[in-house]
């Protein structure tokens, strides 16, 4: 009953509060009458009763307090006064609440960016259980520390795995959907039957893959995900059944995906793994009975796998390591490796090398919002000092300690409020924003949003900077001593030495902070300009590049490809404006491809031993379309067509033919000896064709005429601007066929730009970072040399009127302003070196105790800090002296 | 005027006088409390009106407004049944903690 009571009077307080009066009142006068009735004079009772009673105000509120549930009605006074109070200066009221939602705003996004990356887990089914199984050869493991997974080598361990509820090989495929003129691309994603209850999805409408689906000759079946189902087939509902035309080759719809099923890409080796491209459909993954035969074969697949509840990730590593063992052991001898196997969860191999610059980047967002807390609460400070006076009246009329805090608290608090909902605002429309610049990498669930997890990290920051920026403060003016106040004359009574120093800790803080951001954000920007500047040695102006694929079912053998290759190469080298034309399998900054093995004759090692190369095919225009440079023989020519040369690397010749001239000397591909021998015909300069970071692994360029593929990238160099002649291109390749599909025509510096978007996106939001904080801390030692150039604006005029130079005047403000400035920095660099090494491996070319940006760094805040500290010094000059002393 | 620290028995002086006179209001409690102790106990008037309150919401006592003899309105506060046990309990407890000082004074 009391609690309702209590509440009850939460309802009627202005009531209570009344009530409480009138009875203290009755009490008062009671005690006058009967002391008039004994005699004293009226003023010597009220005076008396007054004594005897205590102070009425503090005992009527002491009264109400007793209801806890007028605590609510405490806070809204508390907003009102708090609010009242801040209107009275909304020029430092709207600087705060700007910085803290700047601050906020910006960590919240970035934290659900960071959550949304890396820990929210991946839209399945007990998605930690899911693995990714890689393996692992010892004898390659410098180069490669993990591989994909063989045919065979999946089979055994599907066949003798006891720790895995569901295992499945997947492999990204694209093709060409539809007969007929102009192809649509679309990705499918080729997979066991297993991928069903590995990611515990099934088809919203019909069937899974089954067995009899992933033999062999059986596979023309197809799944499609619910987004193509919508967009091509308009929603079709009895698409079950329908023949759809994949590669050329009739393939039967058996099952629509469900509209939540989103598959992160899976990257297999030399995959660069673009997140842009959306899976629309699925098709059974069928080994052949002579891939499943070889006991290497093509290390192609990637394996994802379902671990049982009870078993740990140690003991399934364990099992496999023993399968691998004895598949190690069953090898033939020319083929003889030690295998092993990695197992990495699933969504930890997604998120992979972005772990580090995503919490760089977090790191400097929460350094920046520190640095805005710091801002607000040095002006917290001040105010705190202003009022002080008011303070030691409300303490003097007995204000309670508690009563004190909260008061100076409340403003933080409301400030903090304000300042999180703004955040919360900001991120909500930021994140939208973010996704549009987030390189693709980044991206693989493409939902960033702002969620609770946000919202709550938002929340969580409001309530930290409440903390942060009004403790100080707080703390205080909770220490005032109400006499010592009030007894001081003077209306701007010079601030306490505690809280002098207070603030210029306060400053120290943020300059180092800004330092040691602005010191990383050098360093990354540094790397960025050098990864720009690198000498690629080729060019990328006036060139574009395309990807096009030829139907499988028209093009399944090698004299087709090359012959409509060898059409299209000639018609498109004959379009006005073209300077090459060129195919090749892999574009510049796409990954690595086709891995081989090259035997100078009479090496008579097993092809596991030879060193391994990156063969590229290529037809003759290649090396003129992207401009590499010939360091002796010759390129490719159209009339070598039908013969077996080679152009290799400088790296290949130096490692292969030491001190010997490869051109004119013969090889083999390691695995097979028996094939007509490759002539060595000339030799390229090293490039940075595959990651601009590093030069170029032993290349090997073989023309297309020995090897082609139905998917092939082109590279066509024009004399002008080629921006207008990607429909040219299509046109022309259209011409011979239209079944060829030609998904996306890019420039090939934007393929060399894209490489380092993820490093770009780093430096322009760590810039940006950066600049706010520096512009804080300026703003900071601005303030805190400001304020106390105010307070000791007497001191100065009488200087100045006593004959001081100016520029004694200077230097004394100078000196107060830039010392907490030198110690910050001093810090702030002790900091970032500390902090340097976990940099490290996020640098291209540059130290991270790189000293020139270290000094850039140091001396940019100095001369920020200066101009800080003169502003108000120069202000305080102008001031008309006698207007000062007579003010005071 | 030494004032006797009061805070602890406060509740129990202000039941046990409530429980001797029907109804009061706070001003007759301090007189009461005042002369029944030989001006020995002097409350500190004010501090009286917080405990009335908790006590009144804690259902220990009642109160209305009504007018005193000298036709003022004053708020009369009497004691309800669950301040007769609450009372009682003090009592005892207050006894207890009399008795054990008492021995500890006479410990030889």
């Amino acid at each position: 009953m009391s609690i309702l009571r209590r509440i009850f009077n939460l309802f009627r307080r202005h009531r209570l509060a009344h009530d409480i009066d009138a009875e203290l009142q009755a009490h008062l006068e009671m005690r006058i009458e009967a002391s008039l009735a004994s005699g004293m004079s009226l003023e010597e009772a009220r005076r008396d009763a007054r004594l005897r009673f205590g102070n009425p105000v503090a005992m009527r509120e002491r009264t109400l307090q007793i209801d806890a549930a007028l605590v609510l009605d405490k806070l809204w006074r508390d907003l009102c006064h708090g609010l009242r109070s801040l209107r009275k200066s909304p020029r430092f009221a709207i600087t705060a609440v700007v910085t803290l939602a700047l601050g906020i705003g910006a960590t919240t996004a970035m934290f659900t960016l960071v959550y949304d990356v890396m820990l929210r887990p991946l839209p399945f089914a007990h998605a930690r259980r899911i693995l990714f199984l890689q393996e692992r050869v010892a004898e390659w493991r410098d180069l490669y520390p993990a591989l994909p997974v063989s045919a065979n080598h999946f089979t055994f361990w599907q066949q003798h795995s006891n720790s895995f509820s569901a295992m499945a090989a997947v492999e990204r495929d694209s093709f060409p959907l539809g007969a007929g003129d102009h192809a649509l691309h679309v990705n499918a994603l080729a997979a066991t039957p297993g991928i069903f209850a590995v990611l515990q999805v099934q088809p919203f409408m019909g069937r899974a893959f089954n067995a009899a689906d992933a033999t062999s000759g059986h596979n023309r079946v197809a799944i499609l995900t619910y987004r193509l189902w919508q967009r091509h087939f308009a929603a079709n509902p009895a698409i079950l059944g329908h023949i759809i035309r994949l590669n050329g080759y009739p393939y039967t719809v058996i099952g629509v995906m469900p509209r939540s099923f989103h598959m992160p890409p899976v990257a297999t080796l030399g995959d660069s793994v673009d997140g842009s491209s959306q899976l629309s459909l699925l098709v059974p993954l069928a080994f052949s009975p002579d891939l499943l035969a070889e006991a290497m074969g093509d290390l192609n697949y990637a394996v994802l796998a379902r671990l049982k509840p009870a078993v740990s990730i140690a003991a399934a590593t364990a099992e496999l390591n023993s399968e691998q063992h004895a598949i190690s052991a069953s090898l033939p001898p020319d083929e003889k490796v030690s295998l092993s196997v990695v197992v990495t969860p699933w969504q930890q191999l997604l998120v992979g090398k972005d772990q580090r610059p995503l919490l760089l980047l977090l790191a400097a967002v929460a350094a920046l919002l520190l640095v805005g807390c710091v801002n607000i609460a040095n002006l917290l400070l001040a105010r705190a000092v202003g009022q002080r006076q008011q303070m030691a009246v409300v303490v003097a009329l007995g204000a309670s300690r508690a009563e004190v805090l909260r008061a100076s608290m409340r403003e933080a608090a409301i400030l903090a409020a304000a300042g999180g909902l703004g955040g919360l605002l900001l991120a909500a429309a930021l994140l939208p924003l973010m996704r549009h610049f987030l390189p693709p990498a980044l991206d693989f669930r493409r939902s960033l949003h702002l969620d609770v997890a946000g919202a709550a990290c938002a929340i969580a920051l409001a309530m930290f900077t409440t903390l942060l920026a009004g403790v100080a403060p707080a703390w205080m003016s909770s220490r005032t001593a109400p006499r010592d106040v009030l007894h001081s004359e003077s209306r701007l009574a010079s601030e306490s030495r505690v809280s002098r120093r207070v603030r210029r800790v306060l400053v120290g803080v943020e300059v180092a902070v800004s330092v040691a951001l602005l010191l990383m954000t050098g360093l990354v920007t540094a790397s960025v300009m050098h990864l720009m500047r690198v000498d690629r040695g080729f060019t990328v102006a006036r060139t574009l590049t395309a990807s096009i694929e030829l139907p499988q079912q028209s093009y399944s053998d090698t004299q087709h490809r090359v012959a409509f290759y060898k059409t299209m190469l000639a018609s498109l080298n004959q379009l006005p404006g073209v300077r090459a034309a060129a195919i090749t399998n892999v574009l510049p900054m796409s990954g690595d491809g086709w891995g081989d093995s090259v035997r100078i004759t009479g090496d008579t090692r097993t092809w596991t031993q030879l060193p391994e190369e990156q063969f590229r095919w290529v037809s003759p225009q290649y090396f003129t379309a992207i401009h590499l440079h010939l360091l002796a023989g010759r390129f490719i020519r159209p009339e070598d067509q039908g013969r077996n040369v080679a152009v290799i690397s400088e790296r290949t010749a130096r490692t292969l033919w030491k001190g010997k001239n490869p051109v004119g000397q013969q090889f083999h591909r390691g695995g097979l000896p028996d094939e007509r021998p490759f002539t060595v015909i000339g030799i390229t300069a090293d490039a940075h064709t595959v990651s601009l970071s590093s030069p170029d692994p032993m290349f090997v360029y073989v023309p297309y005429w020995y090897r082609c593929g139905v998917v092939a990238g082109l590279i066509v160099r024009a004399y002008q601007d080629p921006a207008t002649m990607a429909a040219d291109i299509r046109k022309a390749i259209w011409r011979l066929d239209p079944g060829v599909a030609i998904p996306a025509v890019h420039s090939l510096g934007g393929l060399v730009a894209d490489s380092y978007a993820n490093q770009r996106f780093e430096m322009d939001l760590l810039l940006l970072f950066a600049v706010c904080a520096v512009l804080l801390a300026a703003l900071g030692v601005y303030g805190v040399v400001s304020y106390s150039v105010v307070q000791r604006q007497r001191e100065i005029a009488l200087r100045l009127a006593l004959g001081a130079r100016q520029a004694h005047v200077y230097r004394i403000v100078l000196w107060e302003g830039l010392l907490p400035v030198l110690g910050g920095i001093g810090s702030g660099l002790i900091a970032a070196f500390i902090l340097a090494h976990t940099l490290q491996s996020l640098l291209f070319e540059v130290s991270p105790y790189d000293p020139v940006t270290a000094i850039a760094a140091v001396c940019l805040l100095f001369f920020i800090g200066a101009a800080a500290c003169l502003l108000p010094a120069s202000k305080s000059l102008r001031l008309e002296l006698a207007g000062v002393l007579r003010e005071q | 005027m030494p004032r006797n620290d009061l805070q602890g028995s406060l509740d129990l002086l202000v039941l046990k006088t409530l429980s001797q006179r029907s109804r009061l209001h706070g001003y007759g409690i301090v007189l009461h409390i005042q002369s029944a102790s030989d001006d020995l106990l002097q409350v500190e008037e004010g501090s009286l009106y917080p405990a009335l309150h908790r006590m009144e919401l804690s259902g220990w006592i009642a109160s209305e407004w009504a007018l005193t003899g000298s036709g003022r309105r004053a708020k009369y506060y009497r004691l309800t049944a669950a301040g007769k046990k609450q009372l009682q309990k003090a009592e005892e407890s207050f006894e207890q903690l009399v008795k054990g000082i008492l021995a500890i004074f006479r410990y030889a």
